[in-house]
């Protein structure tokens, strides 16, 4: 399993801070399961270091956060 | 003393943190800070207060990754960085970035770089708290 983790208006639109999902599958995949495809922009981390390449397949124990640009400072 | 680099609820001192980067080094010439503030006002709205949200772990592990760059990347010898994540009232302090250098040139710019930098790759979001109800800021000016 993977643990997805989601931030600010992203957990808004999709209504919840955090769910499972199955390894195996890819970034671009999971995002679209999740329901997060039309969320745009959107930035994501996994295992907690940013990745722009969407095609990275997922294992299980993986960290995937689905974030919103950042607005700290 | 206190971790250089930090997120956490409680307010900060710059008094302290600046103390607290001079004592990493006798060579310091000059020693710049930036202090944000929250503001009562914002995209044409007041603004009651901030509430701050971090990804736990990456947000700290990021500004730890800045830092190092920063020390890389210009000529200075020391930085603190703390980013308050909690709910902040106006006026009230948000982030604190101290550089220390041997000449001012250097501190300027790499104090300046980093604010930039935090603001587009530290994974903390702030939600306005206005009169109108709730809303994330989705930009960084």
């Amino acid at each position: 399993m993977i643990k997805i983790l989601f931030f600010g208006v992203v957990a808004d639109k999709v209504g919840k801070q955090q769910m499972q999902a199955q390894a195996g599958q890819s970034l671009e995949a999971l995002i679209a399961e999740v329901g997060c495809a039309d969320i745009k922009p959107l930035l994501v981390a996994v295992n907690q270091e940013q990745v722009n390449d969407l095609s990275v397949i997922l294992k299980s124990g993986d960290e995937v956060a689905i974030m919103p640009p950042f607005s700290g400072g | 003393m206190s971790k250089p680099i930090r997120i956490q609820q409680a307010d900060f001192s710059l008094e302290a943190e600046v103390n607290a980067l001079k004592q990493t080094s006798q060579r310091m010439g000059g020693i710049v800070s930036f202090l944000g503030c929250a503001r009562d006002f914002s995209e044409g709205r007041d603004v009651f207060s901030i509430a701050f949200e971090q990804y736990a772990g990456m947000a700290e592990k990021a500004m730890c990754a800045l830092r190092d760059e920063a020390m890389d990347k210009f000529d200075i010898l020391a930085v603190r960085m703390v980013h308050r994540v909690t709910t902040v009232h106006a006026g009230e302090q948000i982030v604190l970035i101290v550089v220390g250098a041997e000449h001012r040139k250097a501190a300027f710019a790499a104090c300046e770089w980093l604010i930039d930098e935090l603001k587009q790759r530290v994974p903390i979001w702030k939600k306005e708290i206005t009169p109108d109800g709730d809303s994330w800021v989705t930009e960084h000016p």
